[in-house]
């Protein structure tokens, strides 16, 4: 087993570092035909990767070692993550420390580097970016949390492989109430997370309304081409680590090379689907405005904890 | 061979002898010999405090130490933890404090406050807002007087010895004894600098009302406990307390708690912290805020589980409250403070919190019934005691450092120490790391213990558990989240960035002395963040020596920490070794696609095309801070006042604006100022008793005799 | 119906129930949140027709057809009304723009929310030591009607708007029905009926109140009522 188990972990962080990419172009040619353009095809993140990295390394004049060490924190922490996740394989060598609050943490990791090389450039735009962008982050902190709390209760354990193997194991879970309700909270988390519609809208330039890429305007280059990476890689990990929460089915439990690549395959095809559904939701949505955010996500505590206590006193200890 | 005896004796041997060496040492050799001593004191904790770690057990009665009840001591793992802690912290603030005494730094160097010639290299802030700087009233103390002074040098080792001793305490009357002499100690030493700043006086005035408060209410409790117990030994405390009637135990408790957790610095009775720590010398903010406030962690655990033996639920929800409050309500705080040591202050209260949340979970989880749980719940509170002991002494010393370098503790008026101080800011960033517990900081071990204790609490039976514990939960989240804002803010606008000021732009890299006081704390940290399944079977015998539960909470595991009972397990060593490979591999594999080796190149910064920004364009602390004080403008409630002068007879002109916002301490407002107007109420309208009569006062006297006689004739 | 199914029916129903309460709290647009109603009335009368299904009583399924008409057909309906009245009675160019919406509530949303949240761990605090006596799928779920129950009040308290109000008013009474389904497999049909004629009516009184509010104020705030002790 453990020689797969090798190759799984490989194989997970390969193909959300290799498909992150596809999946932001995917997302953008959804959108892109629903509102009635042509779109650039789904390789051009790719193509703009590749015209970006072999730029020359620039540095603004004043920033220092923060500025140029962020975005490969940012991309070396959503690798790690990537690794942990039990996207593809549930039995791999690092799956003893495959913990969900570790994994928010270092994905909270990417953002506060992302934060602090903000305020390293001293621009006003660096300073703006990072002030909301902590801003949110600490708002969605608590809600995260809580669903974390929510989808461990089954469980009995904050270790993901065991959260999903339990999953699969007893596929009624997956439409109790709690669980339902906890995705639901997840979702509107990843979504703040992520820097996407309604929180944020990755596809503006505006000064009053950018979040993330005010906090990132100062890049160019390599870097810039890694700060980039590194968002798209947290959105396709994220969105796999709902898929993998929601649906797991299809996650090798056992140690098969031909149930690894089917398990890839799916993996693959529920990040996409979730990928199209949220595309399409964000052609018919606005981004709403800074301070309406805690709102929206004060809503989504409230399931987040609804799914906690529900899982108490709808199904009762029964499912435990 | 029992270590913890001799080690105990050299304690108090080192604090006596660094007393008179700062007391009586020439000026020029004055700070080395009582550091030296202090450090060696630390030391010597630190020994004691590991042999009791390590399972030896020590009890000693000095009858002719103190008339009536004698010194009484008795170490166990319990207090052998605190020991050590403090201990250790003294060592590294002691090595620290040497080179903060020494002469030098940027505001004794000679440059009067009319030199502005640096302001324009600095990056071209206004040069005239520095005029009004108050370097010179900032600065750590010259002359005879501040923190080089013969009392603030000879008390330092006082206040250190004092601080290891209290857990070591084995009878009311010592610990009593050493508790005040520990608040004193401080106290002096927060009054050091008590000439250059008129601040530190109001500072001082309250941090003496309320540890004296605290101080009489633990008296109070103490006695009526040990008038029950029939003793006044922890011993006899201990046997006693079984028989006691329910009353008698809660009302013991809570009046022992509220001065602990007033000494630890919980919200509501956190009033003197922000005010004493800031005001402090640096060196002893450190010392206080990572070494002072856990002996009140230590006593709510010494009487609380160990004398007491556990109670009701209800003691540990209260507990669990107060924790709970303090740490959101510490860390907005701090997300509003723009006074970079304000902002450490109120981040004490916040890790207080924290720990005292555990705890409390502890005594509701053992109150209920289970055991491992408790164990679990304490032995992250604990480690909490200690993460926070090493990171916020590394904070205070760096921002002392900052302090001593440019007179500033204005975060707005900060930036650009990166380049000019770049050992501190990294030391500092470390401290940072710790404290916005993400790994691979040691400050996330600690706090993903106590959410694991937390997360599996909800099988304890009991409606308060099921409710408490979601809430907690997001208490603990959202002050983890809030406290990654702080520290952005604290790192990316103190450190990073262009000087905002002339001060900032002055700054030189700290004297060696003080580097490596911070350097040992940093190596405490890593070590920590890295390693701390190390610590696991000390945490268990201080657990166990609290009697909270003699189960192991963490299973054995040399390099990352196993729960007991559950399948999580956390590797921070490689969680942080696949970071830094990954960082690695992902700065490799970016080259890869270049045609040819470019070398990194700086060029002006784009800024929208807006042109080199000067420094006043950089965001600010205030500015920074301000979304999260919109999103949370209900429980802040900040006075906002925008003062409009129009030009003379123009409706449209405008001469000057003046903006003017200060977030209160809100709690202060409402709690502590009608009690204050309260109290001075009554005391003008005493002020009538008093005519100037001596006959008068005379009557007074013997209508107070009369009236005690005839009470008594009643009574009989 | 297997035991199986209809827990989890119940459970689904309970918890579109209770998150309905939620959402009436979470959006400001008043045509959204009586659209919410109406869902929030219709799995109202599915709790009700799970209840009458499992224990086989027809009776409750007259009742649940009852209250499904009532309360996500014909209550919404006057309160869209009502709604249209106002927005078409200003016309295009009306000068309140915001009466189709809770511009300011009393508690602002966010710490609405978190009120909610509490208030929901309130009430299975509250109910721990009934659903103890007799745990059944049903009394399990008593804790999402005594928090709707909870919710509902709030809302009555931290909202402005007459007609937000009245949406507060029928989640609480919601609340209290679906407490009493919880419990007591329902209330006798005829006092099932007499409630609901009453909520009616009270429904009736607070439109008109709507309606002579809006032509003495030219709004629905409440606020706007102290003016009359003042006279």
């Amino acid at each position: 087993m453990s020689a797969t188990g090798y190759v799984a972990v490989a194989a997970q962080v390969a193909v959300v570092a290799g498909g992150a990419p596809l999946l932001t172009g995917w997302m953008r040619q959804v959108r892109a035909r629903l509102e009635g353009r042509a779109g650039a095809g789904v390789v051009q993140p790719w193509r703009d990767a590749r015209k970006l990295l072999r730029k020359e390394p620039v540095s603004p004049t004043g920033t220092g070692p923060a500025f140029r060490l962020a975005p490969l924190l940012l991309v070396a922490g959503t690798a790690v993550v990537a690794a942990l996740v039990p996207l593809a394989a549930t039995r791999t060598p690092v799956s003893g420390s495959a913990d969900l609050i570790l994994v928010v943490a270092l994905l909270a990791l990417g953002t506060v580097a992302l934060a602090l090389a903000g305020l390293d450039t001293g621009t006003a735009f660096g300073g703006m970016g990072a002030s909301r962008e902590m801003t949110i982050a600490a708002l969605v902190e608590p809600t995260i949390l809580l669903a974390v709390f929510a989808v461990s209760i089954p469980a009995g354990s904050t270790n993901l492989p065991a959260i999903v193997a339990g999953t699969i194991d007893h596929p009624a879970r997956t439409a109790s109430p709690a669980e339902l309700l906890a995705v639901a909270a997840l979702v509107v988390a990843v979504l703040a997370e992520t820097g996407r519609i309604p929180v944020d809208n990755p596809a503006t330039h505006l000064e009053l309304t950018m979040v993330h890429e005010a906090m990132v305007l100062e890049y160019a280059g390599p870097d810039l081409a890694l700060v980039e990476l590194g968002s798209q890689m947290r959105l396709a990990v994220l969105l796999g680590l709902v898929a993998t929460l929601a649906a797991p089915w299809g996650v090798a439990t056992g140690g098969s090379p031909a149930l690894l690549a089917l398990a890839l395959a799916l993996l693959v095809a529920k990040v996409a689907v979730l990928g199209t559904a949220l595309a399409a939701a964000e052609v018919f949505r606005a981004k709403v405005r800074l301070f309406k955010v805690p709102e929206l996500l004060a809503g989504s505590f409230v399931l987040a904890l609804l799914a906690v206590v529900g899982s108490y006193f709808l199904t009762g200890e029964a499912g435990r | 061979m029992n270590a913890v005896g001799p080690a105990l004796a050299a304690v108090g041997g080192l604090a006596v002898a660094g007393a008179l060496a700062g007391g009586l040492a020439p000026a020029r050799v004055r700070p080395l010999a009582a550091g030296l001593c202090t450090a060696g004191l630390g030391a010597a904790g630190v020994v004691a405090g590991a042999a009791a770690l390590g399972g030896a057990r020590y009890g000693v009665w000095l009858p002719g130490l103190l008339p009536l009840a004698g010194v009484r001591l008795a170490v166990d793992p319990l207090s052998g933890l605190f020991m050590a802690v403090t201990g250790a912290v003294t060592v590294a603030v002691a090595v620290y404090g040497v080179g903060y005494a020494s002469p030098g730094g940027g505001m004794h160097g000679g440059r009067g406050p009319g030199d502005e010639d640096a302001a324009g290299s600095a990056g071209g802030r206004h040069a005239g807002s520095d005029a009004h700087e108050p370097r010179d009233a900032l600065a750590a103390g010259g002359g005879d007087h501040g923190v080089r002074s013969r009392g603030a040098q000879a008390v330092g080792p006082v206040f250190a010895g004092a601080m290891v001793l209290v857990p070591a305490a084995g009878s009311v009357s010592t610990f009593l004894l050493l508790w005040e002499l520990m608040a004193l100690a401080s106290l002096l030493l927060v009054l050091a600098e008590h000439r250059e700043r008129p601040t530190v006086r109001s500072a001082g005035l309250w941090y003496a009302v309320m540890t004296h408060l605290g101080l009489v209410l633990l008296l109070v409790g103490l006695a009526l406990f040990a008038a029950r117990a029939g003793g006044e030994s922890f011993a006899a405390l201990r046997a006693g307390a079984g028989g006691m009637p329910a009353g008698v135990r809660g009302t013991v408790f809570v009046m022992t708690a509220l001065a602990f957790t007033s000494k630890a610095g919980l919200a509501p009775l956190h009033a003197w912290l922000p005010r004493a720590h800031p005001e402090a010398p640096s060196h002893v903010s450190a010392l206080m805020s990572a070494a002072m406030v856990n002996l009140g962690v230590y006593g709510l655990l010494r009487v609380g589980f160990d004398l007491l033996g556990g109670g009701p639920a209800w003691w540990w929800l209260l507990l669990m409250g107060a924790g709970a409050l303090s740490a959101v309500y510490g860390i907005l705080q701090a997300a509003m403070a723009s006074d970079l040591k304000r902002l450490l202050a109120y981040s004490t209260s916040e890790n207080l919190g924290l720990v005292v949340l555990g705890t409390g979970a502890a005594g509701l989880f053992r109150a209920a019934g289970d055991r491992p749980l408790a164990a679990l719940a304490l032995a992250a509170a604990l480690l909490h005691v200690v993460n926070h002991a090493a990171f916020k002494a590394l904070l205070f010393c760096a921002a002392g450092s900052v302090l001593r370098a440019t007179g500033l503790r204005d975060l707005d008026r900060l930036g650009g120490l990166r380049a000019r101080m770049p050992v501190t800011a990294g030391l500092f960033a470390l401290g940072a790391l710790g404290a916005v517990a993400l790994p691979p900081g040691n400050g996330f071990v600690s706090e993903w213990l106590l959410l694991q204790a937390l997360v599996h609490g909800l099988a304890v039976p009991g409606a308060a558990a099921a409710v408490v514990l979601p809430v907690a939960v997001a208490v603990i989240a959202l002050s983890a989240g809030l406290a990654a804002a702080v520290f952005v803010k604290a790192l990316g606008v103190g450190f990073f960035a262009r000087p905002r000021s002339a001060g900032a732009g002055r700054a030189v890299e700290s004297p060696p002395a003080m580097l490596a006081g911070m350097a040992l704390l940093a190596a405490c940290c890593a070590a920590l963040a890295l390693v701390p399944g190390a610590l696991g079977p000390a945490l268990t015998r201080a657990v166990r020596a609290a009697g909270v539960g003699t189960e192991k909470p963490l299973a054995d595991g040399e390099l990352g920490v196993h729960l007991a009972h559950t399948s999580a397990a956390l590797h921070p060593l490689w969680v942080a070794l696949a970071l830094v490979a990954g960082t690695a591999a992902v700065a490799g594999l970016a080259r890869l696609p270049a045609r040819r080796r470019a070398r990194r190149r700086d060029a002006r910064l784009w800024d929208c095309g807006g042109g080199a920004p000067t420094a006043r364009m950089a965001y600010t602390a205030t500015s920074f801070a301000e979304p999260l004080q919109r999103v949370f403008d209900d429980v802040l409630a900040p006075e906002q006042d925008v003062d409009v002068t129009p030009v003379r007879e123009s409706a449209y002109l405008v001469e000057r604006v003046r903006f003017q916002r200060l977030v209160p301490d809100r709690i202060e407002h409402r709690l502590y100022r009608p009690l204050l107007a309260a109290v001075s109420g009554l005391a003008d309208r005493a002020r009538g008793l008093g005519g100037g009569s001596v006959h008068l006062y005379l009557g007074y006297g013997l209508f107070g005799l009369v009236a005690v006689l005839a009470a008594l004739v009643v009574g009989w | 119906m297997s035991h199986g199914v209809y827990a989890q029916l119940l459970d689904l129903a309970c918890g579109v129930f209770l998150l309905c309460a939620v959402v009436v709290l979470w959006r400001r647009e008043l045509a959204v949140v009586v659209r919410v109603l109406a869902v929030q009335g219709a799995a109202l009368a599915a709790i009700a027709a799970v209840l009458g299904g499992h224990e086989r009583r027809w009776g409750l399924l007259v009742v649940a057809a009852g209250v499904g008409v009532l309360r996500a057909g014909v209550l919404p309906y006057l309160l869209r009304r009502a709604l249209d009245v106002g927005a078409v009675g200003g016309g295009p160019y009306r000068e309140d723009v915001s009466e189709g919406r809770e511009t300011r509530p009393v508690v602002n949303v966010a710490a609405s929310l978190v009120v909610a949240a509490l208030l929901v761990l309130l009430a299975y605090a509250v109910a721990r030591p009934l659903v103890a006596l007799d745990p059944t799928p049903a009394t399990r779920a008593l804790p999402v009607g005594l928090s709707v129950v909870l919710i509902g009040f709030f809302a009555l308290v931290a909202r402005r708007r007459a007609l937000a109000q009245v949406v507060g008013f029928l989640v609480l009474d919601n609340g209290i029905t679906a407490t009493a389904f919880l419990a007591a497999s329902g209330v006798p049909p005829i006092v099932e009926l007499g409630v609901s004629f009453d909520v009616l009516l009270a429904v009736l009184v607070l439109y008109v109140l709507t309606a002579r509010m809006r032509a003495a104020f030219g709004g629905t705030d409440l606020d706007d009522l102290r003016e009359l002790s003042d006279r």
